[in-house]
């Protein structure tokens, strides 16, 4: 799985891939939406690709005590059904605060911890067999 | 930075959402075995920029940021990895003078990421973040200036793979952390506590970093001096970054892991520390 500034280079080839990831991408900025408005900072990198209904992913990523995140997820896919959910490197949830799976759908972290956490992205329902998925995450200092 | 436009269906989600109040917890299991994961499942690290954890500093204490900044933004050479190197410790600096909010600091920063950027070949990629830092620093916006820096960073390594050097935007990255890295620890140490220790307690960072270096295709990039002295760098620093809970962080590591970044710094911008 690439992330998405690889898919970049699909575009500069011309391929109908990138279309899936850039709307998906724009729906993820679309979760991170209510959180810009509440002071966070959304990050320009991202991650995202496609996934069959009930794959997972796993995106790594470094979080800092002391700062709050929204991992924002979402799809271009109409009715398609998607969570993401946090854990830290032992495996146990660290999700403070989501909303509901959905087309847009996004988990806010306070972390307990510096260090390596793990957002689960899971394509729960969908009507097509490939979902195109992106990530965003925003901060802000607690 | 991509702007935010509200597709219909977007804007009904969300509509929707607010009106029967769907904000309630998702229903991801309590625990779950990351070593049931695949490689290939598992998604690489995105490198924070540096204001994520300066913005954590700010809050445990009252750092000095214009202390912190260096005198000179270093010199260039004509190799390729080290002005890569260069220019990721040029961004980090410049999220470094927005936390100082000095406007005539992050303008020099900016066009000095241009300038660098032209010697690789992407400066188109950067012109208008380059112009937007300058504006924005003008109006003293810092939020948005430090988005223009993040977005900087992206644009420089997202063109940098369009010309096939992927190898060389990693370098990018890596020079934007050492010189992160060596601000962090510049002020852990002035007020040193356990919760600003904690803060250097980056093991997937640290993993990346030294797979990316290890696995270099190129082999120019492969040999290159700075590129092995940061490998070398990296296996320091990698004991003293604490264990599985980042605890165990102790002042003297701070102190070597400042050292490490300071003189690698040194390296990079061709004027020792």
């Amino acid at each position: 799985m690439k992330k998405l500034l690889a898919a970049a280079l699909l575009l500069a080839a011309g391929t109908a891939a990138w279309a899936y990831v850039d709307d998906a991408l724009s729906f993820a900025y679309e979760a991170a939406t209510p959180y810009v408005k509440r002071g966070f900072n959304v990050r320009e990198d991202a991650w995202g690709g496609d996934l069959g209904v009930q794959d997972k992913q796993a995106v790594k990523a470094q979080l800092f005590k002391g700062n709050e995140y929204w991992f924002c997820l979402g799809t271009d896919v109409k009715r398609a059904v998607l969570s993401v959910n946090v854990y830290d490197s032992k495996g146990q949830l660290v999700n403070a605060e989501a909303t509901r799976p959905g087309q847009l759908t996004a988990v806010r972290i306070a972390p307990q911890r510096t260090g390596t956490y793990y957002a689960i992205v899971t394509i729960l329902k969908s009507p097509e067999e490939r979902t195109g998925w992106a990530l965003v995450y925003a901060y802000k200092a607690k | 930075m991509k702007t935010p436009k509200l597709p219909p269906t977007a804007a009904a989600i969300l509509a929707a959402a607010a009106t029967i109040g769907l904000l309630a917890a998702q229903q991801g299991p309590e625990t779950i075995d990351l070593e049931a994961f695949p490689a290939q499942s598992i998604d690489e690290v995105v490198v924070p920029v540096p204001s994520e954890v300066f913005v954590v500093l700010d809050k445990l204490g009252n750092p000095n940021w214009r202390r912190e900044l260096r005198g000179s933004l270093g010199k260039q050479t004509t190799n390729r990895a080290q002005v890569a190197l260069l220019l990721g410790t040029v961004i980090a600096e410049g999220f470094v003078a927005v936390e100082a909010e000095d406007p005539e600091r992050v303008k020099e920063i900016g066009r000095r990421v241009l300038s660098l950027s032209k010697a690789i070949n992407v400066e188109k990629a950067v012109l208008e973040r380059a112009n937007s830092i300058t504006d924005k620093a003008e109006a003293k916006d810092w939020q948005a200036v430090r988005k223009e820096f993040d977005g900087a960073l992206q644009d420089v390594k997202g063109a940098m793979q369009e010309l096939g050097d992927d190898e060389l935007a990693q370098l990018v990255s890596v020079g934007g952390w050492i010189r992160g890295t060596e601000v962090l620890t510049s002020i852990v140490n002035k007020t040193f506590t356990a919760d600003g220790a904690e803060l250097l307690h980056q093991p997937a960072l640290l993993e990346f970093f030294s797979d990316k270096l290890s696995g270099l295709s190129n082999r120019r990039l492969a040999n290159d001096a700075l590129v092995l002295d940061i490998r070398r760098m990296l296996d320091r620093i990698e004991p003293l970054i604490g264990d599985g809970d980042g605890a165990g962080i102790t002042p003297e590591g701070v102190k070597r892991i400042h050292r490490l970044t300071g003189e690698m710094v040194g390296k990079i911008t061709l004027q020792g520390t």
